[in-house]
């Protein structure tokens, strides 16, 4: 189950760093395209380099997920490890209710996109909207597998 | 909007209560912001929690925020490619012989950095790598060091580029040529302030000089960092003549890093690449995430005129600009407590952008007020990016460097306060160089 788990980050990973990467296509395309007659001027660019841009935040939010690289604000003065570690507990379970709601109603937004299409490629929306369910999917599994690791740990630590 | 079940108050007791109850609980802040709007979406029976998907939808298909990913990538390429190395070498030559020379570097490195890239995170967190430990090593004391590193990266958003000033000019429409210039003359005053606080510590604390450099070091080494130091011309004056947009400028930025780093300073490895590009996505992910979040926040604001009724009062009062000024200012200075930057803008920006122009004051002038303020959030606890990533890297908790960094706020909001008594400090350069983007 871990080997899967990582796996499923390493590939998250890699497909952050290509989405970061393509977006810098559409947009030097942009540019390239007025200054030079060597290519057309793509109606599309916009667009595609904004729906990339949309799953680059989602995928890096699912990996900060995983990473635990979300900023919280720390107004604790200095907790015992086990105090530290109990609060990070309760702090997971309210993250994993709101990867549940996006979970669930990420699915009623994904079918409200089925029949639309996007403006100037003409892609089906719900390449764009089905990002928030599979991402809420992701955190609940990589929350839910954190919390019952930290619940392992939790004798051994005082 | 008359057949509401909460009343504004309500709403905002469930809001804002809800949002401090999960930060105190650790929730971090992007989820914390809608988790709290939750609860409301699920009362109110006009709306329900597809608000939610639709307002983080709508805040990421934006093309504007695209230089958020784009001007961090500039960061790190500058970092790994060689270029934060020259411009280094530049900074000893020029100020390392003033007191607390490594110190006087570290400010100055800031502002060559804070016009190349937009982004005060890339700076405090490779700035924190370069200087903290060495600064030690010198004989300067652990929370100066951690404060001084923090303090000079704020400088990085209100020098041009800047991260903010897009954001500002996507959400309140305000012209981004304009604000580039007009951050200018403040960045360098802050800088200024800077370099006379560390040279009253150095006074005080004997911190070490470097021998003065030759003038053929200042020569030599100022002619290898030209053309990186040509970056914020390219951008500001790409912009100022309408060559590209904002976003597109900081696309060409990451193209001129990558192409400085590769072809004339030669020292970008693949793996550095590689990594450059992944860190620049997490980062830039979490951050804008957050956005997400919070516009669904500001969303539910709006919808029950919560600023409006906030601001009905400080209408009566009958401010001046100044006062206003001062109002705004507390103000993000107060919200920058709690919140990044970018959220900040959509959320209280937003609400505030009537109020400065009841008065009068001129919207540059509003915007650079209001996002030198939030770049001080940066340092201010519980929630200043800068001072936690600075303290992150010397591996102390946050209270650790706090004294010196409060020390070092001050002279900055004398800054601040002459940037809000006296407007033509930022309105002067646009209005010399680009006044049809004034008005």
């Amino acid at each position: 189950m871990q080997k899967l788990l990582d796996g499923i980050h390493r590939l998250l990973i890699w497909i952050l760093a290509v989405t970061v990467v393509l977006l810098m296509v559409p947009v030097s395309l942009q540019i390239f395209s007025r200054f030079t007659e060597l290519i057309p001027r793509y109606m599309w660019t916009e667009e595609m380099s904004r729906f990339m841009f949309i799953w680059m935040v989602m995928i890096g939010a699912t990996v900060g997920v995983r990473e635990g690289l979300h900023f919280d604000v720390d107004v604790w003065p200095s907790l015992k490890p086990r105090a530290s570690l109990l609060l990070k507990m309760v702090s997971n379970l309210f993250v994993i209710a709101f990867a549940a709601v996006v979970l669930y109603w990420g699915i009623e937004f994904t079918q409200f996109g089925w029949n639309q299409s996007s403006e100037l490629a003409d892609m089906p929306m719900w390449w764009i909207f089905i990002a928030w369910p599979l991402c809420g999917a992701l955190w609940l599994t990589f929350l839910i597998d954190g919390t019952l690791r930290d619940l392992r740990r939790l004798p051994s630590i005082s | 909007m008359s057949s509401v079940v909460l009343s504004p108050g309500m709403a905002a007791l469930v809001l804002f209560g809800g949002f401090f109850l999960l930060l105190i609980l650790r929730v971090p802040v992007a989820f914390a912001l809608g988790l709290s709007a939750l609860p409301v979406l699920l009362i109110e029976p006009r709306l329900s929690p597809m608000v939610l998907f639709n307002e983080m939808f709508k805040s990421y298909n934006s093309f504007i925020l695209l230089a958020v990913p784009f001007f961090l990538l500039t960061a790190n390429l500058m970092n790994v490619g060689g270029i934060t190395d020259r411009l280094m070498r530049l900074s000893r030559a020029l100020v390392g012989h003033f007191p607390g020379g490594l110190a006087q570097i570290n400010v100055l490195l800031s502002v060559f950095f804070a016009g190349i890239s937009g982004s005060s995170t890339a700076d405090a967190a490779s700035q924190g790598k370069l200087f903290i430990d060495a600064q030690v090593k010198e004989g300067y004391d652990l929370s100066f060091s951690i404060a001084i590193t923090a303090v000079s990266a704020v400088l990085a958003v209100i020098i041009p580029p800047s991260i903010l000033m897009v954001v500002w000019g996507g959400v309140i429409s305000t012209s981004i040529g304009a604000m580039y210039l007009a951050g200018i003359v403040p960045g360098l005053l802050i800088g200024g302030a800077q370099m006379l606080t560390v040279h009253a510590y150095a006074k005080r604390r004997n911190y070490p000089v470097y021998p003065k450099a030759k003038f053929s070091e200042i020569v030599e080494s100022a002619s290898i960092s030209i053309p990186a130091l040509m970056t914020p011309v390219i951008i500001v004056g790409g912009i100022l003549l309408g060559f590209f947009t904002a976003t597109e400028s900081a696309a060409v930025a990451v193209i001129y890093a990558a192409v400085l780093s590769l072809f004339f300073y030669r020292e970008l490895t693949p793996s550095q690449l590689w990594e450059a590009i992944v860190e620049t996505g997490r980062l830039s992910a979490i951050a804008l995430f957050c956005v997400g979040t919070a516009s669904v926040f500001g969303w539910l604001l709006a919808y029950y005129q919560i600023p409006k009724a906030l601001l009905s009062n400080v209408q009566a009062w009958g401010l001046g600009v100044i006062g206003v000024g001062v109002l705004i200012a507390g103000a993000f200075l107060v919200v920058g407590c709690f919140l990044d930057a970018i959220p900040a803008i959509i959320i209280v920006g937003t609400t505030l952008q009537p109020l400065a122009e009841s008065v009068g004051m001129h919207p540059v002038h509003f915007a650079i007020v209001g996002i030198v303020s939030l770049a001080f959030g940066l340092i201010t606890p519980p929630y200043g990016m800068c001072l936690m990533i600075s303290c992150a890297v010397a591996k102390v908790p946050l209270r650790f460097a706090l004294k010196d960094t409060m020390i070092m706020l001050i002279p900055m909001l004398v800054v601040l306060c002459g940037v809000i008594v006296f407007p033509e400090l930022a309105l002067f350069m646009p209005r010399t160089f680009a006044p049809d983007m004034l008005k």
